[in-house]
């Protein structure tokens, strides 16, 4: 047993090993993204998007995304529907300044790939899968949230309840 | 008659228009904020022209309308028109890239006054006894 204990542990070391030699490629949010949202109502944009993003087609398994988005930068259109979506009702800005995603795993689908991840909105956590194509180092990937599954204003019957999310992201090597 | 009021509004439509034009530049330089994509230079005079003749015509059919009370009737239609003209720019939709949509309504409710403001500071060189039409 003695005997094959060191052996065991050099492989795992190897192994583990190997995830930090192959690492993804990291890349730089290029400052023409967009991430927009749309619905019957409402409609518009975020701004504050950050974070880190590390993609490798080659190697989808070290490939990780770690992005936030300033709550605050929310952008309708119409000053009112700003101040009211950052209040305490909707997106509640003051208490969960960001909407975070990070990925748990990226692979390759018939059409692009797929990252499945938590998607943290308004302080509610829920396992989401974004579907996504990388081209010409921009990501672009559209996925649609039901704002009733991140408690943002349940008891409103006039807002639209799922909202599409568009996302186009250009990146460069850092 | 017409003639007066015409010039009645032409003139006031200059005046709202250069105190849009004015308080458009010192909004904009105190708050460093642009919304030139949806209101500039030609879409202030325009404007403003637009509501003073509008004005001139709603007067002038006033006067033919209601006689000695058309002035009075008028000014009450002018004034709350321009009460409630200020829903559209706060309700307006921006395009998404200009920044700072909350501070629109701030520029441009103001400006929905400038016209009533105009009509009524020249009224005591345009009114008289000839505004009431004779039958």
């Amino acid at each position: 047993m003695k005997k094959i204990i060191f052996p065991i542990a050099a492989l795992l070391i190897i192994s583990t090993s190997a995830f930090t030699i192959f690492k993804a490629q990291d890349w730089k949010i290029a400052e023409n993204y967009s991430v927009k949202f749309t619905s019957s109502d409402p409609s518009g944009i975020f701004t504050g998007l950050k974070g880190t993003v590390s993609f490798d087609e080659k190697n989808l398994a070290t490939s990780k995304f770690d992005v936030t988005v300033d709550a605050a930068s929310i952008n309708t259109g119409n000053g009112m529907q700003n101040t009211h979506a950052k209040s305490a009702q909707w997106f509640d800005v003051e208490k969960y300044p960001v909407i975070k995603f990070t990925s748990s795993a990226i692979s390759k689908t018939a059409t692009g790939y797929e990252a499945k991840g938590t998607l943290d909105i308004h302080g509610v956590q829920k396992e989401v899968t974004i579907p996504f194509n990388f081209q010409d180092n921009t990501f672009s990937g559209s996925f649609e949230v039901n704002r009733d599954d991140f408690n943002l204003n349940p008891s409103n019957g006039k807002a639209a309840r799922v909202i599409k999310v568009d996302l186009v992201v250009p990146v460069t090597k850092p | 008659m017409f003639k007066k009021i015409f010039f009645w509004g032409l003139t006031a439509g200059i005046l709202s228009a250069v105190a849009s034009i004015i308080y458009k530049r010192i909004y904009e330089f105190a708050y460093e904020v642009t919304y030139a994509k949806i209101i500039n230079i030609p879409v202030l005079i325009g404007a403003n022209f637009i509501a003073c003749l509008a004005a001139a015509i709603g007067f002038w059919a006033c006067l033919r309308l209601f006689k000695t009370k058309g002035e009075i009737i008028f000014n009450l239609i002018f004034s709350i028109g321009s009460f409630a003209s200020v829903m559209f720019p706060i309700s307006a939709k921006l395009p998404l890239d200009v920044q700072f949509p909350e501070m629109f309504p701030l520029l441009t409710v103001p400006m929905h006054f400038f016209p009533v403001i105009a009509w009524f500071t020249i009224r005591p060189l345009f009114a008289n006894k000839l505004f009431v039409p004779a039958d």
